[in-house]
């Protein structure tokens, strides 16, 4: 592995490099190298299958981060190629060209992230979420407990108890009253 | 050639044949989730607490803390328990993340089918589901995986060597982001709220530290505790013995967070903080008996509903135990004034070096006051009563520090022996290691209990530190007879004690007289425990009290005795400690404020 990572760095920009195990090995590039490193990748290094495409939301960076795993075959061995794209406008440039199932990746990260690849086929289209009426949920912004109490209405029958305030009743409410 | 090999390959797929099918048999009933799979809850609801960390944490609000008949609410459990609904939860397994105990899990069962759709909300351990005992599913990933911070931050102290002929507080007290670190530990549950015995709004101090709003943490804690210089000191803090952190860390340093609010509001502060005053608005007036944190309590308390309070005090100073038995090493006394003398602002009128019952009677007091509250505590040292404990040089341990915290020079020999296994033992010891380093420049001091180590009454640190400072601890050994030669004492002989409690509870030591031992020293200490002296109830005034069979005085809920403008509390009642006598106070004075008003009778 480290002889060809050595000439992977001879030719792109990569850092962060880490043995995640044995088979598996991430870095991080830039993101126009993306896709003339996974064109390389695939057509001079053997990593003919791609894996698949994911993201991470930093909101606290105000990036997304993209990963694409590859895997040789022959070798039998994965890697994953890491970079960050800004959260405004996010838009990545699209690899479906390379294989044609990344398109759904593409589109799957779309509408969960809000991620455009522009020029890949279908990517505008409701992909898992079908009548989908709020910001992109896997965003970290996205509020999942005011939705979820929002759109999916509580059982009726049970009441939440704050556990302090029930032992309060429970235990010792005569030894304790607000004085002011 | 080839056409023959175009003939006989698809034979060879026959190979297969006697190869294990790697698909599912029978995919229509068969299908188990992997082992790691996250499929619907489990719960041990004897280890869970109801905490309640799980439906905080819930991102879907799928789970709520429910009643059930199953659990009892009890000190250090809720005996609520969470319930899932099943059309909100993602199965993101956070709350098995963050469940403090590690009761929660998730089976690897996700097939589920039934026409009622209530059936999908239950509570997992509670409602009985075929997947209860499913050994696979997610659980807490073991061992470095945690949410939550196991470890407390340490405390900084001051190192044996700086502080073992020193009376200067060993304990630093936290950093502003010590503190905030520490605070940020607590998943605000609530469960130690019920153990504290004054019942503090721990939770909400301690977010006051995370949100650096220090005086409202200062004006939570004087709600329910005028004392918090102290207490964020010296006190036994049994809420963090069960706080939710503890099941799988270190509980959260309440007492050091306690210690970190008192600290940062300065002494010329605490009225612009607390804007408190005596509205002195009623002309019913109470007496006091002891200025110790019962006393101090009470007297804050119907301060500032506006009743006119008088204290006697038998000592020069208040504070009681406080100032007289807890040394200054552990709480300064500039600390303890602290606390004092906010109290003593509120309008409160002291008398000091006065004893009633003897300066001036209980009787008179009840003549010229509405209501008397009594918080005398214990202050009278028992006894082992072994062969030779008449001599000279035989002390008792309370005696020793009252005396040296009012500044007087206290006996110190060489070679001391200290019967005594509790934390007045501990203080009586390290007091006078120091002593002994200042005067002799080493330590030679034994203290042996009947207690082994591990039962031990007195707090672990005491016994840490008392070992740090080069004290020879001998645990487990029951004191026979002072040997005393020339009228000089030569030490203590000791059998090794087998057991302290029998099975009902009851004290009733058991020894080995086959294994004996000899502790020499020219100076005996007891420090067993400590008796109430209640001397000043005249005949008249006994003879209107209940008292339980074994002598114990007996008041109702409010600390109110059978003679009704009677009121008794703190150790003599509960305890001992200082946190109880300050729960003790308080309520007194909720109690005298009702009596005073008409609404409470003993019954």
């Amino acid at each position: 592995m480290h002889q060809f990572l050595k000439e992977i760095q001879n030719r792109f920009p990569i850092h962060d490099v880490k043995e995640q195990r044995k088979n598996l090995t991430l870095f991080t590039t830039e993101k126009e190298q993306v896709v003339p490193l996974l064109t390389h990748l695939r057509d001079h290094e053997g990593f003919t299958h791609f894996v698949l495409l994911t993201a991470v939301d930093w909101i606290e960076e105000d990036l997304f981060q993209l990963t694409y795993i590859l895997n040789n075959p022959e070798k039998k061995v994965d890697l994953g190629i890491r970079a960050y794209i800004g959260r405004e406008n996010a838009s990545m440039e699209s690899a479906h060209h390379l294989w044609e199932q990344v398109a759904t990746y593409q589109r799957e990260l779309k509408e969960m992230f809000g991620i455009d690849f522009p020029g890949s086929p279908r990517v505008d289209e409701e992909f898992f979420l079908e009548g989908w009426d709020d910001i992109p949920p896997m965003r970290r912004e996205f509020d999942s407990k005011k939705y979820s109490e929002e759109t999916y209405f509580p059982r009726p029958g049970s009441k939440s108890h704050d556990p302090g305030e029930y032992m309060k009743q429970k235990l010792y409410s005569d030894d304790y009253e607000e004085e002011e | 050639m080839s056409k023959l090999k175009d003939i006989l390959s698809p034979f060879t797929a026959w190979n297969n044949l006697a190869r294990d099918p790697v698909t599912i048999k029978d995919p229509i009933n068969d299908r188990p989730g992997a082992a790691r799979y996250r499929g619907f809850h489990q719960n041990d609801i004897e280890k869970c607490i109801g905490c309640g960390a799980c439906e905080s944490i819930c991102e879907t609000g799928a789970i709520r803390m429910v009643e059930v008949d199953e659990v009892e609410t009890k000190e250090g459990d809720s005996g609520l328990r969470p319930e899932v609904d099943y059309g909100r939860c993602c199965f993101c397994a956070l709350c098995v993340d963050i469940c403090s105990t590690g009761s929660l899990t998730l089976s690897n069962e996700y097939i589920w089918v039934d026409e009622d759709p209530e059936a999908f909300t239950f509570v997992p351990g509670i409602d009985k589901k075929p997947w209860d005992n499913n050994q696979d599913g997610w659980k807490k990933p073991e061992p470095d995986y945690e949410l939550n911070i196991k470890e407390r931050v340490r405390m900084p102290e001051m190192q044996a060597e700086e502080r073992e002929n020193s009376f200067v507080e060993i304990v630093k007290g936290y950093s502003r982001e010590q503190a905030i670190a520490e605070a940020d530990r607590c998943i605000d549950c609530g469960l130690c709220q019920a153990t504290c015995p004054a019942h503090m709004d721990i939770p909400d101090y301690i977010r006051a530290v995370r949100e650096e709003n220090l005086k409202e943490g200062f004006r939570i804690m004087y709600k329910t505790n005028p004392l918090p210089e102290v207490c964020g000191r010296i006190c036994t803090h049994k809420c963090e013995d069960v706080c939710a952190m503890g099941h799988r860390g270190d509980p959260i340093a309440i007492r050091w967070l306690k210690r970190y609010i008192a600290d940062s509001v300065d002494e010329n502060e605490y009225q612009e903080a607390l804007q408190q005053e005596n509205p002195k608005d009623k002309d019913k007036s109470i007496a006091i008996v002891g200025a110790g944190p019962t006393g101090l309590s009470a007297a804050y308390y119907l301060a500032l509903m506006g009743y006119s309070v008088k204290m006697f005090e038998a000592q020069p100073r208040a504070g009681g135990m406080m100032r007289y038995g807890i040394p200054e090493y552990r709480l300064p006394y500039n600390a303890l004034d602290q606390d004092i003398d906010y109290i003593l602002s509120l309008g409160v009128d002291i008398q000091y070096n006065t004893r009633v019952g003897k300066d001036i009677t209980l009787d008179a007091l009840h003549e010229k006051y509405d209501s008397v509250l009594v918080g005398t505590g214990l202050h009278a040292g028992k006894s082992t009563r072994i062969p030779g404990t008449d001599h000279e040089h035989v002390y008792q341990a309370v005696d020793l520090l009252r005396e040296f915290s009012k500044g007087n020079e206290i006996p110190i020999s060489e070679k001391i022996v200290i019967i005594g296994g509790g934390n007045v033992a501990m203080d009586i010891t390290r007091t006078l290691a120091r002593l002994q380093n200042q005067k002799y420049g080493q330590v030679n001091i034994t203290t042996t209990s009947l207690e082994t180590e591990d039962v031990m009454p007195a707090d672990q640190e005491e016994i840490d530190e008392a070992r740090e400072e080069k004290v020879n601890l001998k645990p487990g050994w029951g004191p026979q007879k002072i040997e005393i030669e020339n009228n000089k004492i030569k030490g203590l002989h000791v059998q090794r004690c087998l057991s302290v409690f029998d099975e009902n509870g009851r004290f009733n030591p058991q020894f080995d007289e086959s294994q004996t031992d000899f502790f020499e020293g020219d100076m005996l200490i007891e420090a067993i425990g400590q008796g109430m002296d209640i001397s000043y109830l005249s005949k008249s005034i006994r003879d209107g009290l209940d008292f339980t069979q074994r002598g114990r005085l007996v008041v109702n809920d409010y600390f109110q005795s059978k003679q009704e403008w009677l009121f008794i509390g703190g150790d003599i009642i509960q305890g001992p400690d200082v946190i109880h006598g300050i729960a003790n106070g308080h309520k007194a004075a909720r109690g005298i404020d009702m009596y005073l008003r008409g609404d409470l009778r003993y019954e």
